[in-house]
C-alpha cells in the first residue's frame, strides 16, 4: 500500500486535473480555457511524479506547459475570434455525445485492465528510458526525429511568403 | 496560406522616457515596422513670440534661455547679435572674446548631453551620459560662478555681456580646458568601437546630402551627411574669424556619423576656447546702451550657429522699445521635418535612435 | 589644483575634500578601532581552531558540523524516526519537517536577496557611473529597498479598462513561481540540496520555460498596445534562447554522465577542473542565453524603457509591478546559482570545501556571476530584436550544436580512456577552445561574406565651406 503522503498527493493532483479540465470547457473566454488547460498539464505532471516517473513528469512540463501552450497561445492570438464568447455553438450536443462515447470506451478499458502488480524496482527512470530509446526502440526514435525535422522544414517553408519579407538579422 | 495583419496605432508620448521633452509621436505600425509617423507638437507652447512684443529687447533675452534650454548661451547670443545689427551697437573686444568662450563652453555641454541621451535611448542605462555629465557639471559650475545660473543663464546683453567673470573663473577654466581633451579621448575609446553601439547606430537613419540640403537641415545633422556648412565659418559673427579651427564633416549621414561629428566638435571647441583665452584683452565688458533701446525702423534676420544648428532671429522694429515682431527660427523644428521619411519602414528602435541623433529640444520647437 | 587658490566650483571642492576609504577608516575613534582589531584577531584564531578540528576528522558527519547543514537535517530525521511516536506520524513528520525547514531556507534566501539585492545593484551601477547610489534612507541607504517596497504597496491599484480580470492578476504570481522553484535541485553542500532530483537538468530547463506564459498573460491582459508589443518581443526572445540553454546543458550532461546536479558538482571536483575551463563556449552560450531568458540588458528589449515605457508590465501599478522587477532580480541570482553549479564547480573549490562551508563558496560564486551581470548591464546598450533573434538562430544554435557533437565524441573517448586528469582534461580543453574559436571565426566569415565589416570611417576635418557642390567634392 502506498504511503499516506502519496495517496493524498494523488487525490490532490487528480482533483486538480479533473477540476481544471472541467473548467477548460466551461470557461467562456478562450484564454481562460487556455490557462486552465495549462494548470491541468501541470497537475498531470504531478500525477506522474506520484508514480516516480520523474523523466516523464519533467518532459510533460517542458513540452506541454512550456511549448505546446505557447503554440496554442499564438494560435489563439492570430485568429480574430479570440476572447469572444465561445459558449454558444451548434456543436454542443454532438460534442457531448462524442465525449460521452469516448468516456464510456475508456471507462470500460480502465475497469477491465488488471491494475494490480508492482512495477519493477528501479532507482531512476532516465537511465531506463534512455537505454530503451537507443536500444530496443531506436527505429521508432529515429523515425520520430525525422518526422520532427520534416515538420520544422515544412513550417519554415510555409512562412516564406516572399523574399521581400525576409529579414536580415545580425548587425 | 498567408496571414493577414492589421496595422495598429502606437502613441509615443507626450509623457515618455525617451522623447526629449513633451513631444508626441503617433506611429502606425505593422508588426515591428513603422508604416507612418505623425509628429504632434505644441505641448510646450508658451507664446514666447507674442509675449516678446510687450517687452523691451533686453527683457526678451531670458526668453531665449527658455527656448533652447540646453544651449542658453547661444540663444542669448543670437538675440543680442540680432539687436546689435539692427540698432548698430558696437561691442568691445573683451566682450566678444567672453562671448566666444561661453558659447563654446555651452556647445561642449550641449553636445555632451545630446550624445549621452542618444546612447541612453539605445539602452545603455545612462552610464555614458553620466560620464559626460562630469564635464558638463564643471561647465555649469563655471556658468554659475559668472552669472549666477546654471541652465537659464541670461548672460549676454545688447552691447556685451552682463558680468565680468570673477578671478576664480580663469584658473578653473584653465584646469577644465587642460583635462578636457583626455576626457574626450576616454569617451571616444569607450564608445567608438563598442560592438553593440555600432550595431545600433551604423547604417541607421541615413540622410543623404541632397535630402539634407533640400529639407533645410542645419548643424551637426547636416554636417553628418557630408555637407560642410558651419555658420561660424561661412557667415562669421563675433570674433570667430580670428579663430583657427576646423569644421567636422561626416561621411555617410547615418546616426553614427552625426554622433561622431558631435564628438569631434568637442575637440574643436576646446581649441577655440584655448585661443580665446590667450587672445582676450582687458577692457569693458559691455557698452552702455539706453535702458529702453529704440532701434531704427527696419527688419533683420540674423543667424548664429547653436549646437543644434542655425538659430535665426527675425526682428521687425517699429522704432519703439519693444519689437513689432519677434520670430525665432528653431533648428530643432526644421531638423525634425525629415523624421517622417526616415521612419518609414524602419523598426521602432531605429526610429527612436534616429530621433535622438537629430538632437531636438522641444522648448525651441514650441517656443 | 594649486594649493593657494581655494577650489572655486562646488564640484572641484568636493573632489578636493574627498578622503579615501582607508583614511576614513583610520580616522574612526580609538575604542572602535580596538574592537575591530580584536574581532579580526578572534576570527583568525577561531579559524585556526576549526582547522585543527578539520584535520583530525572529528568534525565529519556530526550534527554540529556547520560545513554542511545537511548533517543537522540527517540527525533531525534520525531523531524523529527513532522517537516514541506512532510510526505513521513519525514517518509523516520525518518527511514534513525537513521539507518545511528547507523551503523556509530557500524562501528566506530569495526573500532576503529581494530585500538587499536592489540596494546592491543600485550602488554597483552607481559606482560604474561615477556617482553614489542610494545613501540617504538609513545608514548607507540600506533601507532604500524597504522604502520602495512600502511606497509600492500603498499605491492605488489601477486596473486598465477592458483588462481581463483573471489573466491580469495571475502573472505577478505566475512569474514568481519559477524564480523560487528553480532553487530546488541546487546543491549547497554534499548533503544540502532541497530536492536532488535524478532529472535535475531537465527540471532546470522545464522551469525556465514556465516563465514564458506568465509574460504573455501579462502582456495580453493589459489591453494595451505597448504591453502586447513588449510581451511579443519578450516571448519570441525567450523561446528562441531556450535552445542554446538546452544544448549547453546537454554538453555538460554528456561530459559528466549524469543529470543529477550533485553528481555534476562531484565530477568537477573529482577531475579537479571547472567545466568552464573545458567547454568554454557552452558556458558562455549559457550565460548569454540566460540573460535573454531573464530579460536583462543587453537583452532586455522586452522592457526597453526608452521605447515602450516598460513593455509587458506597463499597466501594472503598485506591488504587482514591484513583483515583476523583484523577480528579474531573483532570476538573476538563480541564473548565477545555476551557472556556478554547472560550470564553475558549485560548492567545491579544489578541495577548499573541507575547511570553508560549501554554501559560503557557492554564495561567493553566485555573487561573482551577479557582479558580471550588473557590470554588463551598466556598460552595454541593448540589442535590437532582429539582431537578437538573428544571433540566436543563425549563430548560437548551429555553433552550439556542432560543439556539442565534439563534446559527445570527447566524452565517449574519456569513458574508455584511463589517463591522469591533467592530461585528459588538458587535451579536451585545448581541443574545445581551438574548435570554438575556429568554428566561430569560420562561421562568422561564412555568415557575413558580403557585409561591410571595416571600421567606420572617422569624420573629416575641413575648412572648405559650401553646400552640395562642396559636399560632392569632399566625397570625392
Amino acid at each position: 500500500m502506498d504511503s499516506p503522503g502519496i495517496v493524498i498527493g494523488f487525490y490532490m493532483m487528480a482533483g486538480l486535473v479533473l477540476g481544471s479540465g472541467t473548467l477548460v470547457f466551461l470557461a467562456r473566454n478562450l484564454l481562460h480555457a487556455l490557462a486552465f488547460l495549462v494548470i491541468s498539464f501541470l497537475s498531470m505532471a504531478g500525477l506522474f511524479l506520484t508514480l516516480s516517473a520523474d523523466f516523464i513528469a519533467m518532459a510533460q512540463i517542458l513540452i506541454y506547459a512550456g511549448s505546446i501552450s505557447v503554440l496554442m497561445v499564438f494560435a489563439v492570438m492570430l485568429t480574430p475570434l479570440a476572447s469572444r464568447d465561445n459558449g454558444n455553438t451548434i456543436y454542443v450536443l454532438p460534442g457531448l455525445l462524442a465525449a460521452g462515447g469516448i468516456a464510456t470506451f475508456v471507462g470500460f478499458l480502465a475497469l477491465d485492465t488488471n491494475w494490480s502488480g508492482p512495477a519493477s524496482d528501479f532507482s531512476t527512470t532516465i537511465d531506463l528510458i534512455g537505454n530503451l530509446l537507443l536500444g530496443k526502440y531506436v527505429l521508432a526514435f529515429e523515425i520520430a526525429s525525422v518526422l520532427l525535422l520534416f515538420a520544422l522544414i515544412g513550417a519554415i517553408m510555409l512562412v516564406q511568403t516572399s523574399s521581400a519579407d525576409h529579414e536580415e538579422g545580425e548587425g | 496560406m498567408t496571414t493577414s495583419t492589421e496595422p495598429y496605432v502606437l502613441n509615443i508620448g507626450p509623457q515618455h522616457p525617451s522623447t526629449h521633452g513633451v513631444f508626441r509621436l503617433r506611429v502606425v505600425m505593422d508588426g515591428e515596422k513603422i508604416k507612418d509617423l505623425d509628429m504632434i507638437v505644441g505641448y510646450l507652447h508658451r507664446s514666447m513670440e507674442k509675449l516678446a512684443e510687450e517687452r523691451t529687447f533686453t527683457q526678451n533675452i531670458p526668453f531665449t534661455d527658455r527656448a533652447d534650454y540646453l544651449a542658453a548661451m547661444t540663444g542669448n547670443l543670437g538675440l543680442a547679435i540680432a539687436v546689435e545689427r539692427l540698432a548698430g551697437v558696437e561691442v568691445p573686444d573683451r566682450a566678444e572674446y567672453l562671448r566666444v568662450i561661453f558659447s563654446e563652453l555651452q556647445r561642449i555641454a550641449s553636445h555632451a548631453m545630446a550624445n549621452g541621451t542618444l546612447i541612453s535611448d539605445a539602452g545603455a542605462w545612462q552610464t555614458p551620459l553620466l560620464y559626460m555629465f562630469r564635464e558638463r557639471e564643471k561647465i555649469l559650475d563655471l556658468f554659475e560662478m559668472t552669472c549666477g545660473a546654471r541652465l537659464t543663464t541670461n548672460y549676454m546683453r545688447i552691447g556685451g555681456v552682463a558680468f565680468d567673470p570673477p578671478p576664480e573663473f580663469w584658473p578653473a577654466l584653465q584646469e577644465l580646458v587642460d583635462e578636457l581633451p583626455d576626457r574626450i579621448d576616454e569617451y571616444h575609446e569607450l564608445l567608438v568601437s563598442n560592438e553593440v553601439f555600432l550595431a545600433r547606430t551604423r547604417g541607421v537613419g541615413i540622410i543623404s546630402a541632397e535630402d539634407a540640403v533640400n529639407a533645410s537641415l542645419t548643424g551637426p545633422a547636416l554636417r553628418g551627411s557630408g555637407v560642410p556648412w558651419d555658420l561660424r565659418k561661412t557667415d562669421p559673427y563675433s570674433v570667430y574669424d580670428r579663430m583657427d579651427f576646423d569644421v567636422v564633416v561626416g561621411k555617410s549621414g547615418d546616426v553614427y556619423d552625426r554622433f561622431m561629428v558631435r564628438m569631434s566638435e568637442l575637440y574643436q571647441s576646446v581649441k577655440i576656447i584655448k585661443q580665446a583665452m590667450s587672445q582676450i584683452p582687458s577692457g569693458a565688458h559691455k557698452t552702455d546702451i539706453p535702458l529702453a533701446l529704440r532701434p531704427d525702423v527696419g527688419e533683420i534676420y540674423s543667424r548664429i550657429e547653436s549646437p543644434r544648428g542655425e538659430i535665426g532671429f527675425f526682428l521687425v522694429s517699429d522704432g519703439g522699445p519693444s519689437p513689432y515682431r519677434f520670430h525665432l527660427r528653431a533648428p530643432s523644428l526644421i531638423n525634425l521635418s525629415l523624421l517622417n521619411e526616415l521612419g518609414r519602414d524602419a523598426a521602432l528602435s531605429d526610429a527612436i535612435v534616429t530621433l535622438g541623433s537629430l538632437d531636438i529640444v522641444v522648448g525651441e520647437i514650441d517656443r | 589644483m594649486s594649493g593657494d587658490i581655494r577650489p572655486a566650483t562646488p564640484m572641484s571642492r568636493q573632489i578636493a575634500e574627498h578622503r579615501s576609504l582607508l583614511v576614513r577608516t583610520l580616522a574612526l575613534p580609538r575604542p572602535v578601532l580596538m574592537i575591530i582589531s580584536l574581532l579580526f584577531a578572534g576570527f583568525i584564531i577561531s579559524q585556526v581552531l576549526v582547522g585543527y578540528l578539520v584535520i583530525s576528522g572529528e568534525l565529519d558527519g556530526k550534527w554540529y558540523d556547520i560545513r554542511d547543514l545537511g548533517n543537522a537535517m540527517v540527525s533531525l530525521d534520525g531523531v524523529i524516526r527513532n522517537s516514541e511516536m506512532d510510526s505513521r506520524i513519525s514517518l509523516a513528520l520525518a518527511y514534513l519537517v525537513p521539507t518545511l525547514l528547507g523551503a523556509t531556507g530557500i524562501v528566506s534566501v530569495v526573500g532576503g536577496w529581494l530585500l538587499i539585492g536592489p540596494w546592491v545593484e543600485r550602488r554597483l551601477i552607481a559606482k560604474f557611473q561615477i556617482r553614489q547610489g542610494p545613501n540617504r534612507t538609513g545608514p548607507f541607504g540600506l533601507l532604500q529597498t524597504l522604502a520602495d517596497a512600502l511606497k509600492l504597496m500603498q499605491k492605488e491599484i489601477i486596473i486598465p479598462r477592458g483588462a481581463d480580470r483573471f489573466l491580469y492578476f495571475a502573472p505577478p504570481i505566475a512569474v514568481f513561481i519559477p524564480a523560487i522553484l528553480g532553487w530546488a535541485p541546487i546543491p549547497w553542500s554534499p548533503k544540502m540540496s532541497y530536492a536532488d532530483l535524478d532529472v535535475g537538468v531537465l527540471f532546470v530547463i522545464a522551469i525556465s520555460s514556465l516563465g514564458v506564459l506568465a509574460v504573455f498573460m501579462a502582456g495580453w491582459a493589459s489591453n494595451n498596445h505597448y504591453s502586447l508589443l513588449g510581451a511579443m518581443r519578450t516571448i519570441a526572445m525567450m523561446i528562441s534562447y531556450e535552445i542554446p540553454i538546452s544544448v549547453s546543458l546537454l554538453a555538460v550532461v554528456l561530459l559528466t554522465g549524469s543529470t543529477k546536479l550533485s553528481e555534476i558538482v562531484l565530477w568537477q571536483s573529482e577531475h579537479g577542473v571547472w567545466l568552464i575551463m573545458i567547454i568554454p563556449f557552452a558556458a558562455l552560450a549559457f550565460l548569454f542565453a540566460s540573460t535573454a531568458e531573464i530579460n536583462r540588458t543587453p537583452n532586455d528589449i522586452g522592457e526597453a524603457e526608452s521605447e515602450i515605457v516598460a513593455g509587458f508590465y506597463t499597466e501594472y501599478s503598485g506591488m504587482k509591478a514591484g513583483l515583476f522587477m523583484g523577480v528579474e532580480l531573483g532570476n538573476a541570482i538563480l541564473v548565477g546559482a545555476l551557472m556556478s553549479t554547472f560550470f564553475l564547480g558549485g560548492y567545491t573549490l579544489f578541495g577548499l570545501e573541507e575547511w570553508i562551508p560549501g554554501y559560503l563558496i557557492l554564495a561567493t560564486k553566485i555573487g561573482l556571476v551577479y557582479f558580471l551581470f550588473v557590470w554588463i548591464r551598466a556598460t552595454l546598450p541593448r540589442f535590437r530584436l532582429d539582431q537578437l533573434m538573428g544571433f540566436a538562430w543563425k549563430f548560437l544554435i548551429p555553433v552550439s550544436i556542432a560543439l556539442m557533437f565534439l563534446t559527445a565524441i570527447e566524452s565517449s573517448i574519456l569513458i574508455r580512456w584511463d589517463v591522469p586528469n591533467f592530461l585528459s582534461m588538458g587535451l579536451i580543453a585545448v581541443v574545445n577552445i581551438g574548435a570554438a574559436v575556429g568554428l566561430t571565426l569560420a562561421w562568422m566569415r561564412l555568415l557575413f561574406r558580403d557585409a561591410d565589416l571595416s571600421a567606420p570611417p572617422p569624420p573629416v576635418l575641413t575648412r572648405e565651406m559650401g553646400g552640395l557642390q562642396a559636399a560632392k567634392a569632399l566625397r570625392g
